[in-house]
């Protein structure tokens, strides 16, 4: 099985940006749900601090990559 | 005997596999040859790449799309030109404004316009069979960041000087000796931030290809057994289809707040 570590660490920063992409969500529909005329910039703000989340997890995913070899 | 058709199974395996990733490489990667349908070879000039041709597709497309449909100063948008002024006055309302400013919003707001429609087009064309994903290759997201790293340094240095460029990292508020510290953490940021940008969009668009490919491959090696995996493959590329648009409102979204940050630094 060649690059199987590679796999466990891509899930590995799977379950970190799942987690904290998790959270996000809890509270953004947490806040929707108590001021819902906030909603609109609620979601701005929820894609950018998702998007920062993600961005870690790729970058664990590009080395896992980058490991497979 | 027994033995042997083992090893034959699995040299098969093998095989299927080897193909299935030469077939997934062929659409992520770059390379001289164009393969818009199965087993049309259409090979390129040594200087040029296929992921080079799809950049010139998408502005061919965009300045074609617009220049037809602007052709006449109508003032009242019909058809087409309604959902390009939706986007159009998103990127500007929503991108541009909030995080530029009102004054330098609008005057940077056809750069977002340009970040937005073009990895939207390279997004939405790389999904259909015909071309294959130039944002999947982190020469064009680097360049497309390092536009925008150009417009926070330079931009930056023209609007508050060069002293004023560099004090934007020096945050305020803090004791001087953490300064030392702080100060080139900040500075090293600006390059990270721009790194991030470019992987956050080439790794999205790579990995959603790969995923539906191997989806799709599952075909290849377990023959019509592995039929009902269509039905997951369409649900991905749904899936997809939002990326691609979440993907280029993100890339230009980030753009505006990092010019934003070096633009109007905090006081």
């Amino acid at each position: 099985m060649i690059g199987s570590i590679a796999a466990v660490g891509a899930g590995l920063a799977a379950i970190g940006a799942g987690i904290g992409i998790g959270l996000i969500g809890y509270s953004m529909l947490q806040g929707m749900a108590r001021q819902p005329e906030m909603a609109p910039k609620l979601m701005v703000n929820m894609l950018i601090a998702a998007a920062l989340v993600e961005g870690v997890a790729l970058f664990a995913l590009v080395i896992c990559f980058m490991g497979v070899k | 005997m027994a033995q042997s058709l083992t090893t034959q199974a699995t040299d098969l395996a093998a095989a299927k596999m080897a193909a299935v990733n030469r077939f997934i490489m062929e659409h992520v990667a770059n390379s001289g040859v164009w393969m818009p349908l199965p087993g049309v070879h259409i090979h390129l000039p040594p200087w040029f790449s296929v992921h080079g041709l799809m950049l010139t597709i998408a502005a061919t497309i965009l300045v074609l799309l617009f220049g037809l449909c602007y052709r006449h100063k109508d003032p009242v948008p019909s058809g087409i030109t309604s959902i390009l002024e939706l986007f159009v006055l998103m990127v500007r309302d929503q991108i541009a404004m909030p995080f530029l400013g009102a004054k330098d919003g609008r005057r940077l707001a056809p750069l977002f316009c340009s970040f937005f429609f073009f990895i939207l087009c390279l997004n939405l064309m790389s999904l259909t069979p015909l071309f294959p994903a130039a944002t999947a290759n982190i020469n064009v997201t680097l360049a497309l960041a390092l536009v925008t790293m150009g417009f926070m340094v330079i931009g930056g240095m023209v609007k508050n000087g060069v002293v004023g460029f560099f004090k934007a990292f020096l945050p305020h508020g803090v004791p001087w000796p953490l300064l030392i510290l702080l100060g080139p953490l900040e500075f090293i940021g600006m390059f990270i931030k721009v790194g991030a940008l470019a992987i956050r969009l080439f790794a999205n668009l790579l990995a959603g290809h790969i995923v539906i490919f191997s989806l799709l491959s599952l075909l290849l090696m377990f023959g019509l057994l592995a039929l009902p995996v269509v039905a997951l493959v369409v649900l991905v590329f749904f899936l997809e289809l939002l990326v691609a648009f979440l993907q280029a409102f993100i890339f230009t979204l980030l753009s505006a707040i990092f010019i934003g940050q070096l633009y109007h630094p905090e006081h």
